[in-house]
């Protein structure tokens, strides 16, 4: 290839001084030369040790680096050298920025801007919860078990639970019940029932499940509690707080990255583990946790009619602000859940049994202790 | 003459050029002679010098104006760096944020002049990855030791109260160290002319001025704030390096104790809008007593114009849901370029590079904990 015969003006900067220093560069067969105008003799730049560091943008001067960290520079206005350097050394103009691709810049700028509203809808909607499936599968029982204990420390703290030993052991039995019929129990299981008059139940990884007493309290018998408890337990055997937790964490991670701040992330990563209150589950994963809950309830020989009748009652005080029932908000309901259930429930193959025969009910419900306005 | 060859000092010279080096020696030794009077000056477009802010002393008036920082950046370049940053975050799921916030300083600062010439940034993604991974372990270390599974493992709380305490005041202390890191490491990797800036001020140093003026603007119920911020001013601007030539920094504080007595008195009636004119003053004073050799920065920025800007950009920011930052940005490099400048002899023949080495760990450590340090 010839060289360009055209001389081109520019500054030099050694790297050692401030001093900017005028030169005449011409564009040579070995790379660029390079003649201090104001004396003090030539540099010789292969074309291979130079790099380009600025003027990718209108207005700035081409800046070519040679060197290490504290590199020697040459400073060129005019962009044409650019494109005379491109085409003097097509196997090296990879290295060098195309002033004649700005044009495409506006155009490319849209391109990417769809895409990037395409891949972050992509994302959230379908990747999001797909990497937290694969995830969760691979996070092991005792670090759902160490997660769950530290979110049962906020959900639940040790000073407001409610302790019966009595009480407390036929709730106990109730869960034994129910785990019983499972093939293999991978999780200890427990219920703890916490002083709160929210209407709800909560699945910590792990097997740690809350009931808050405005639940406990709102249940008719034995069967209903262990309705919601059997659905509990299966969003504990199917993950589901975990995968959302991992979902919840994910989004959020990429979204500060998005918006770039990172102690967000940090932030993020201690919350997540705390609101576990505000998770919600898919209306796949509740469909879920009421089929497989259901079939448990069949196992066990308890009778499902609990689970529905409890459900119903729930589906009636939505929409009354003066309770505190948070169990539809988490647990979202889907029209077609409750005939769903109510399916499920039908479909028994063997009698059931009486749960807790013998017990009177209203004693564990009044576990917390009696207190006004708590009776229906 | 007989004092040999100016560059390469080979003493048989006989004719016109360097029998050994090749250099045409008189030229040579008229650019050395150039080189130690330094490169001529011309006077910048802002208004000029006034006879008062005129350095004092033996300085050529050719090297005395008021010179000005201009930021040649546009939204829609700024725009369209934004888009491609996200498109590749979310292709990378969000690896890609390191190098995003390194092609966003290396854009911001490369439009940024003065005396002709751009400022670089040398700091690169992998090195932003690598700081932010040690930082992580930093953070969550201690973490984890003293939050996360004391309440998995259930310690009781007195324990549990103390040892966040600790970490609460751990964190207290990881925040100079961040300021401190954060700052060494951006000066290390900014540079003009080719010659890097540094930071050269010792950690220790710090802590104790951090741990002093947090003790004491508690002890004053704040009134030690202003002299304490000074102070932290002081250490940042004075260990701050160009090359081999120090910045100064000759503040006190004493002066700012009533504006911020003044500003926490007229807090509430304004709405806290006092808290611009105090931190427009603030900033006055610190610019005013910076100086770089024998020139001395200036600053106009006023406490009205300061607070429209920020609160016109907070709404523009809120109301478009932050699209509108790439024009907020640029609108306020302008305004801090508009209010600054530097008066008096810039003496730049002395400077010789001297650069620092640093690590981006700091860095990141302010960026998990939010410790990011506005001083210019």
């Amino acid at each position: 290839m010839p060289p360009s015969g055209r001389v081109w003006d520019a500054h030099y900067l050694d790297g050692q001084t401030p001093v900017r220093r005028p030169v005449r560069v011409l564009i040579g067969r070995a790379g660029l030369e390079i003649t201090l105008t104001d004396g003090g003799g030539s540099l010789r730049w292969p074309l291979a040790e130079v790099r380009q560091t600025q003027g990718f943008y209108a207005g700035e001067e081409v800046r070519l680096e040679r060197g290490g960290e504290l590199a020697e520079a040459l400073l060129v206005r005019d962009l044409g050298f650019l494109t005379a350097l491109r085409a003097a050394a097509p196997e090296a103009a990879a290295a060098f920025h195309d002033p004649g691709r700005r044009r495409y810049r506006v155009g490319l700028t849209v391109l990417a801007g769809v895409a990037a509203v395409g891949l972050a809808i992509g994302l959230y909607f379908w990747g999001i919860p797909a990497l937290a499936t694969v995830l969760a599968a691979r996070v092991p029982v005792s670090w759902e078990v160490s997660l769950g204990n530290a979110a049962m420390a906020e959900l639940a703290p040790v000073a407001r639970r409610c302790i019966d030993r009595e009480q407390q052991g036929r709730i106990d039995a109730i869960i034994e019940t129910l785990v019983k019929t499972l093939p293999e129990s991978r999780y200890p299981f427990r219920v703890i029932v916490a002083n709160n008059p929210t209407v709800n139940a909560l699945a910590t990884p792990g097997g740690s499940i809350v009931v808050f007493r405005g639940l406990l309290e709102r249940t008719e018998n034995a069967e209903e509690l262990a309705g919601v408890l059997a659905h509990e337990i299966q969003h504990v055997m199917h993950r589901h707080s975990t995968k959302a937790i991992l979902r919840q964490a994910s989004a959020g991670v990429l979204m500060t990255a998005l918006v770039g701040d990172v102690s967000a992330v940090v932030a993020f990563g201690l919350q997540s583990a705390r609101t576990l209150g505000d998770l919600r589950y898919s209306r796949q994963a509740e469909l879920e946790a009421d089929r497989d809950g259901a079939r448990m309830l069949h196992a066990a020989a308890v009778d499902p009619a609990g689970m529905v009748s409890f459900f119903q009652a729930m589906q009636r005080e939505e929409g009354t602000p003066r309770t505190a029932t948070r169990y539809l908000s988490t647990h979202p309901a889907a029209a077609d859940r409750l005939p769903a259930l109510t399916a499920l429930a039908a479909a028994r193959t063997r009698q059931p049994a009486k749960l807790l025969p013998g017990v009177d009910w209203n004693e564990v419900k009044k576990m917390c202790g009696e207190r006004p306005g708590s009776e229906r | 003459m007989a004092e040999g060859c100016p560059r390469c000092g080979f003493a048989d010279l006989t004719g016109e050029r360097c029998s050994r080096c090749g250099v045409y020696v008189t030229a040579y030794r008229a650019s050395l002679e150039a080189l130690r009077r330094g490169p001529v000056l011309r006077p910048a477009a802002g208004p000029p010098a006034s006879a008062a802010t005129a350095a004092p002393g033996a300085a050529p008036p050719s090297a005395t104006a008021t010179r000005r920082l201009t930021f040649h950046g546009s939204a829609g370049a700024l725009l369209g760096l934004a888009v491609t940053n996200v498109l590749l975050i979310l292709l990378t799921l969000g690896i890609y944020f390191f190098w995003a916030k390194a092609r966003m300083r290396r854009y911001l600062l490369g439009e940024t002049e003065l005396e002709g010439d751009r400022f670089a940034y040398h700091g690169t993604g992998r090195e932003l990855l690598i700081g932010f991974t040690r930082g992580l372990v930093v953070i969550f270390v201690p973490v984890a030791l003293l939050s996360v599974l004391p309440a998995a493992y259930g310690a009781p709380p007195p324990v549990r109260h103390s040892l966040s305490t600790l970490l609460w005041l751990l964190g207290l202390l990881l925040m100079p160290v961040a300021m401190v890191g954060a700052r060494r490491y951006r000066l290390s990797r900014t540079s003009w002319r080719g010659i890097r800036f540094s930071f050269r001020g010792r950690l220790r140093d710090f802590v104790q001025l951090f741990v002093v003026g947090h003790v004491l603007s508690s002890l004053t119920l704040g009134l030690y704030y202003p002299i304490y911020s000074t102070h932290r001013q002081k250490f940042m601007v004075s260990n701050a390096w160009f090359g081999s030539q120090k910045f100064d920094f000759d503040g006190r504080g004493r002066e700012l104790v009533w504006p911020f007595a003044r500003m926490i008195l007229l807090f509430l009636p304004t709405l806290g809008l006092s808290w611009f004119w105090f931190s427009a003053r603030r900033q006055r004073y610190f610019t005013d007593h910076t100086r770089f050799g024998p020139a001395r920065f200036h600053s106009t920025i006023a406490g009205g114009a300061l607070a429209w800007m920020q609160i016109s950009n907070f709404v523009a920011l809120v109301l478009t849901l932050g699209l509108a930052w790439p024009w907020t940005t640029v609108r306020s490099m302008r305004f801090t370029n508009r209010n600054l400048s530097l008066v008096g002899a810039l003496d730049l023949t002395a400077i010789r590079q001297d650069a620092q080495a640093a690590s981006a760990t700091g860095e990141a450590l302010s960026g998990l904990l939010d410790a990011d340090f506005g001083v210019s």
